[in-house]
């Protein structure tokens, strides 16, 4: 194994930190607080590598680890892999902090803990990995940490439903995956990525197929998205924030990589991720309107999101704009911090007030002001509302859309503008129930609750952050720039 | 900083901060927080008008500052003549309002809220005439009409507050994305987002200046609540708290005046505008005359004020139509007059509700004797917004019509100047039936707080007084129009 250490350290900082996590907490401690203190550790050690690394990563370098064989790296670091791996460790290591309070609803920490970590060390390891056997093997082990705690209320049984749907479609997911990989191996011999395939023949065509399904089955592509709400919507609200946070958009990068890397037509990739990301548009929207449960709710923007993700990054791939892909890589960070502070927020209803459905969520703002506000907060930026984060990326990507004229692009245009219409017609009732006084038949208590600063924190935080980078948008727009034009480069 | 960029950020920064300030005193801050409102705005507004002698040596007071220096995108404030009295409305209305609602508003514990969100909302207007640059103008923009809907959703009268905001809001925002649409097309043409270097013009295709000057129309017919688009008004201001009535229809609906003249009017050329012409004067008439007719229809006293200013936003927008010098000159002055006539037509509505406890005109009638005062101020409202001289719309309506009939289109000026017959009808029966006639039965008249009876006095004054002497306002709006026109219309 030879090549640059300091692409396998994070992974290495995240495994470790699991072993060591459950280790203590099976035999040493169980303290909450000190087992959250411990994964924070793990994942902002993964953090301080990752950040050593980005300035290696650099357009003509960058860094393998693997075998020395020319080809047969295992690992190879791309200034949109660390981007997308940047905003999970960081949001991990936030969730991890919120957990030492919030994981006392439920105390197997032995088995939250590890899985947490893993989810991440999936993720990232996905994200990085340079041939299409580590990113499968990366790739399940996310989705099987991610089974696991999206069933972790195992004694409801809403939970253990929508875990064992997540793990029928995601296993069938896994199962084209693996098929697509044999096609393309039969083919050409080889698992490298990214490669050429000359001459591709039906089976290597057959095979990108099948990766771009079952890849696009775990970034909940539309008619694919048919888990997403159920597991979203029943997992522990610290696991939905990492969820809808990181993890769809990390699988989402993995599907340009793969695809990108096996030769499919940029552009007729692009052309494809306008079309579906108009009906994850208009869905996701259209049933998060109807929705009474909030997580539900929030898990159905989700998919709304990915539309607008995928609507950014095929503008760019289609019509070769640069601004787009950036655009589209700000829009997974700021939907990243939105997106977690909303499930956190949800979190911390749930914790203290018991809160599920909307209605329920009434009075939050009197008796949690802190909650009350950052979770508006979190709901206007979703709305797109200036000055926060979520109405700068929908600037920068209608203006980046605005510049590649086109029939597919004004069409994308027209439904993205309208169905961001359509998502005030649930973001703002719901902002309006917080600030809603309790009504009187409601036994929830009626007094004001002190949050935690386990809670609080990592709250305050992402609600600066949505604020900050919807204030002065400049530095994390150098930062994800790096990660579009690596993308464009990538193109065949 | 210099003494010019000093009170441009005093304008902006005053209401600004004392928000923050209120919503951290919470409790403690009830009774002071009106007086802390009240001097914010009065900052504002001696901010505005301390810039006055700046303008008139031919300065444009501007703050500029690199913000996303990636993008080209600047954080631009400045103060030019085109804003000057749209920002100056702004501020007074926003200060007469605040003084209002010391009256109005009876304190409890969220009271520091309440007047938190009315200065961010007076934040936006003034952030909305002093942006120099397209995307703090949308941020601004954006942030008038969520402060705005705060207040209605959480102050707001009746159970259908909730319902009502949200309508607000979703309506107000399908004309802010067309806006912006807009805005990102301009901004891609010129590579960067100030306001300035569009001033100069912009090289875009034939199709797309007719798409972006519709696309702008369109959107600023929203706020400005042009027949068919005004559907978020009649509820919006009946169900605002009335200090928040007056700041939406005196001040608020005049922004889209502003952004009409300042996109549209300023960026492109008279011929590139010519097509638009026709559909401007004739919305402008329709919204007229429907906004006449339905205040005649209407029952309940706030909204048939409310309907009035469809009308009169009909004829500002028959006056930017009509593309003369006298048309756009008069559809300004409109925004100013207009803006008083309407803050004292509400104030005095607010006054016979607060007095009766009663909003139905059919419950009400014969207070003339009980409230000499109320009647005598809301009686000037009503002859000012039927256009009778001395009052001040009338010069401004005569500038709007002078216009119309410098155009060829003489059928829509006919039909516009007999339009305002409809205005002298429901402005002359609603105060006869609020004020004249036998006393309703059970009417009782409950003192009145001065705070609420002396902006009133004040703006009925001030709407004689600048009938006889337009001069000083007229005075502003023709060195705007400098701007806009340059010489070539």
């Amino acid at each position: 194994m030879t090549g640059n250490v300091w692409v396998v350290l994070p992974l290495a900082c995240l495994a470790a930190g699991a072993f060591g996590v459950y280790l203590v907490a099976r035999f040493a401690t169980r303290h909450n607080g000190l087992l959250a203190a411990l994964t924070a550790v793990a994942f902002g050690a993964a953090l301080a590598a990752l950040a050593v690394l980005h300035p290696m990563v650099t357009p003509s370098d960058r860094p393998t680890w693997g075998p020395a064989a020319p080809g047969a790296a295992f690992l190879r670091a791309d200034p949109g892999a660390l981007t997308i791996a940047g905003v999970a460790l960081g949001l991990g290591l936030l969730v991890a902090v919120y957990s030492g309070r919030y994981l006392a609803l439920d105390r197997r920490y032995e088995t939250y803990y590890p899985l947490l970590l893993l989810l991440v060390t999936g993720s990232v390891g996905m994200l990085l990995a340079a041939d299409l056997f580590n990113l499968y093997m990366f790739c399940e082990l996310m989705s099987a940490a991610a089974y696991v705690l999206v069933a972790f209320r195992r004694h409801t049984s809403t939970a253990i439903e929508a875990g064992f749907k997540y793990l029928v479609m995601g296993g069938a997911g896994a199962v084209i995956i693996l098929m697509g990989i044999s096609l393309v191996y039969r083919e050409t011999g080889s698992t490298a990525l990214p490669q050429t395939i000359r001459a591709p023949g039906p089976w290597a065509r057959a095979g990108v197929a099948c990766l771009l399904v079952g890849l696009g089955l775990k970034s909940a592509i539309v008619p694919l998205h048919t888990w997403l709400p159920d597991a979203h919507g029943r997992a522990p609200g610290s696991i939905s924030a990492m969820l809808s946070g990181v993890v769809v958009q990390s699988t989402f990068y993995t599907l340009l990589k793969v695809c990108l890397g096996l030769g499919f037509p940029a552009r007729s990739l692009g052309g494809l991720l306008i079309v579906l990301s108009m009906s994850n548009m208009v869905l996701g929207n259209g049933l998060a309107l109807v929705q009474t449960n909030t997580k539900r709710l929030l898990a159905y923007s989700t998919i709304a999101q990915m539309g607008t993700v995928m609507f950014s990054i095929g503008v760019g791939l289609h019509y070769g704009t640069l601004s787009a892909i950036q655009a589209g890589f700000f829009l997974i960070l700021t939907q990243a911090t939105t997106k977690g502070l909303a499930f956190l927020c949800k979190g911390a209803c749930h914790f203290y007030r018991d809160a599920t459905t909307i209605d329920e969520l009434r009075g939050t703002a009197t008796h949690m002001p802190l909650i009350g506000v950052a979770f508006s907060v979190a709901l206007a930026g979703l709305a797109g509302v200036p000055p926060l984060a979520g109405f700068a990326s929908k600037w920068f990507v209608l203006r980046s859309a605005l510049r590649s004229p086109g029939a597919l692009g004004i069409a994308g245009l027209i439904v993205f503008l309208l169905s961001s219409l359509l998502a005030l017609g649930y973001y703002l009732p719901l902002i309006g129930t917080l600030f809603a006084r309790q009504v009187p038949e409601d036994d929830r208590p009626n007094e004001t609750t002190a949050v935690s600063p386990w809670m609080a924190l990592p709250i305050t935080l992402l609600g600066g952050l949505v604020l900050a980078i919807g204030l002065y948008p400049g530095p994390w727009l150098d930062w994800t720039a790096d990660a579009g034009a690596c993308l464009l480069d990538a193109v065949p | 900083m210099n003494s010019e960029t000093a009170w441009l950020v005093v304008i902006v920064g005053a209401p600004l901060a004392a928000a923050p300030l209120l919503l951290m005193l919470r409790q403690r801050g009830t009774r002071a927080a009106g007086w802390i409102a009240g001097l914010a705005a009065a900052l504002s507004l001696g901010g505005a008008l301390a810039l006055l002698p700046a303008l008139e040596r031919g300065d444009v007071p501007a703050l500029r500052i690199w913000w996303v220096p990636a993008a080209n995108i600047h954080m631009w404030l400045r103060l030019d003549w085109l804003a000057l009295p749209f920002l100056v409305t702004e501020a007074a209305v926003t200060l007469l309002a605040v003084v209002y609602a010391w009256g109005y508003h009876r304190p409890d514990s969220r009271t520091p809220a309440f007047y938190a969100l009315l200065l961010l909302f007076a934040v936006g207007m003034a952030g909305t005439t002093l942006a120099g640059s397209m995307f703090l103008f949308y941020i601004f923009w954006e942030l008038m009409l969520v402060a705005s809907c705060a207040l209605i959703a959480i102050w707001g009268e009746g159970e259908r507050r909730g319902a009502v905001a949200l309508k607000y809001f979703i309506f107000t925002h399908l004309g802010s994305l067309m806006v912006l649409v807009g805005l990102l097309v301009l901004y891609g043409a010129a590579g960067d987002d100030s306001l300035a270097s569009l001033q100069g013009g912009v090289a875009l295709a034939p199709g797309l200046v007719t798409a972006v000057t519709a696309l702008f129309l369109a959107g600023f017919c929203v706020k400005m609540a042009i027949f068919p688009l005004h559907l978020w008004l009649p509820d919006a201001h009946a169900v605002a708290p009335m200090p928040v009535t007056i700041m939406l229809a005196a001040a608020m609906l005049s922004m889209g005046t502003y952004g009409v003249l300042r996109f549209p009017l300023s960026i492109f050329s008279p011929a590139q505008m010519a097509p638009f012409a026709v559909p401007m004067m004739t919305a402008g008439v329709v919204s007229e005359i429907y906004g006449a007719l339905m205040a005649l229809a209407e029952q309940d006293v706030k909204r048939i004020v409310a309907y009035s200013s469809v009308s009169q936003m009909g004829y500002i927008l028959f006056g930017l139509g009509t593309l003369t010098h006298d048309g756009i000159a008069g559809a300004t002055l409109h925004v100013v007059f207009h803006a008083i006539v309407k803050a004292l037509l509400f104030m005095g509505v607010g006054l016979v509700m607060r007095a009766t406890g009663r909003r139905r005109i059919a419950e009400l009638g014969g207070l003339g004797s009980a409230m000499p005062v109320v009647a005598v101020c809301t009686g000037v409202g009503a002859l000012a917004i039927a256009g009778a001289p001395p009052f001040c719309i009338f010069d401004s309506e005569w500038m709007i019509f002078s216009g119309g009939f410098h155009t060829p289109h003489v059928g829509l000026s006919v039909l516009a100047v007999f339009g305002s017959l409809l205005t002298v009808a429901y402005a002359l029966w609603f105060v006869g039936r609020i004020f004249m006639g036998t006393r309703a039965e059970g009417t009782t008249a409950d003192p009145l707080p001065w705070a609420m009876v002396a902006p009133t006095v004040l703006l009925a004054a001030l709407a004689l007084v600048s009938g006889i002497f337009p001069a000083p306002a007229f005075y502003w709006v023709d060195q705007a129009l400098e701007l806009i026109l340059g010489g070539n219309w």
